[in-house]
């Protein structure tokens, strides 16, 4: 007799599905360049830290020239970081002798896990990290009775 | 022991020498230290890891394969440095198996240098560094040093593995971790862990070159770092953060 299965396989069946497909996307992600010659860029190290009301995306951008960073919001749940470097390094300056190309700025894209208010967004840079913070964008309240 | 990773000696290494782990971890704080001690100590490589438990990697220096997992050392000293991010599935296995190498060289002492991730490291001028030790005696050595030692607290990753086999094997063993980014490259927090080294085994590696070139050590160090923010998911590091259980006392 066929047993029935009960809602926690079920979940736990669709949380491994998930946990393939995020590890799918991230190793996807991994087999390419940090670099793209025909742009001059790098892309830099970021990070998305989502609280209950806002959300902080960190990139550690080394070797930049503060006054150039530019961070533009694409839509309610991208923004584009860009920063042009003080000086441009080239592949042998990173000890690398059989690749030719520099580089003379950062560039990314980073996508937002839930939607924000660009508009009310803050910027900040220190120690060469630098920490945007986009407020959440409101639902509606929910009365508690 | 795992039988799929040997250690291979390229010269005969004394036994009772000191040795140092610096793999990659958050903020690639012992992995930058072990560069730097290996650039200043002068250290020559006198054994690697072999293992079919890593991906077909090699290193290629000045046109010759290495394995990207080295030890190298002097008289005194052994530093094991891994220029890969070590896959999660493999880092049980050659920890495991370089401790028990190192029980049968009969190691003086054992120290294990990473980072314990803080998420406001940003705003740190000068990150502290606290210890974890394998048995009693090397507590109270820290303590006497003035380093904070972790009383409670969960350890994710290679250091862990140091210290758990060290202990069961009576190795004395010591973790020196600082506080670091967890996914960016550390330079500053791998100087201050330096630093208590040097207070701890009467050395004296200077640090400046580590800080003043440290836009430098994080760009060239971005793609490790890339590598082993993804092991380190896959280790489940984030357990770090976690509060351990409470016990009624």
């Amino acid at each position: 007799m066929r047993r029935r299965r009960s809602i926690f396989d079920i979940m736990r069946e669709h949380m491994e599905e998930l946990e393939e497909i995020a590890e799918e996307m991230f190793d996807r992600f991994m087999e390419r360049p940090s670099w793209d010659i025909t742009t001059h860029s790098l892309e830099p190290l970021c990070d998305v830290f989502v609280s209950s009301d806002r959300v902080i995306v960190t990139a550690d951008l080394p070797k930049v020239d503060p006054k150039s960073i530019r961070v533009n919001g694409i839509s309610d749940d991208l923004i584009e970081i860009t920063a042009k470097m003080r000086v441009k390094v080239n592949f042998e300056d990173l000890g690398v002798t059989h690749r030719r190309g520099e580089f003379s700025c950062f560039s990314c894209r980073v996508p937002l896990p839930v939607p924000v208010d660009t508009s009310r967004a803050r910027a900040r840079f220190r120690r060469g990290i630098l920490e945007i913070t986009l407020p959440r964008k409101r639902g509606y309240e929910i009365k508690v009775e | 022991m795992s039988e799929r990773v040997k250690i291979i000696e390229r010269m005969e290494i004394p036994d009772g020498l000191k040795i140092i782990f610096g793999l990659p971890d958050v903020g690639l704080v012992g992995a930058i230290a072990a560069s730097h001690l290996i650039s200043k100590l002068k250290l020559k490589e006198v054994a690697y890891v072999k293992s079919d438990l890593l991906p077909p990697v090699i290193m290629l220096e000045k046109g010759l394969p290495r394995s990207p997992i080295r030890m190298f050392g002097n008289e005194d000293l052994i530093v094991l440095n891994s220029e890969i991010a070590i896959p999660s599935a493999a880092v049980y296995s050659i920890i495991e198996s370089v401790v028990d190498w190192i029980w049968k060289k009969k190691a003086e002492l054992v120290f294990t240098l990473g980072g314990l991730p803080i998420p406001n490291r940003h705003e740190i001028e000068k990150p502290k560094v606290f210890g974890a030790a394998s048995d009693e005696s090397l507590l109270k050595m820290l303590n006497k040093k003035e380093i904070q030692v972790i009383q409670r607290g969960f350890l994710v990753g290679p250091q862990a593995l140091v210290l758990s086999f060290c202990a069961e094997r009576n190795i004395p063993a010591v973790a020196l971790l600082a506080e670091a980014f967890y996914n960016y490259p550390d330079p500053e927090a791998s100087s201050v862990v330096i630093q208590v080294l040097n207070r701890m085994i009467d050395m004296d590696i200077d640090v400046s070159e580590l800080i003043e070139k440290g836009e430098e050590v994080r760009l060239a160090m971005r793609d490790m770092m890339r590598r082993t923010q993804a092991e380190l998911a896959r280790m489940k590091k984030s357990h770090e953060y976690d509060i351990p259980g409470y016990y009624i006392k």
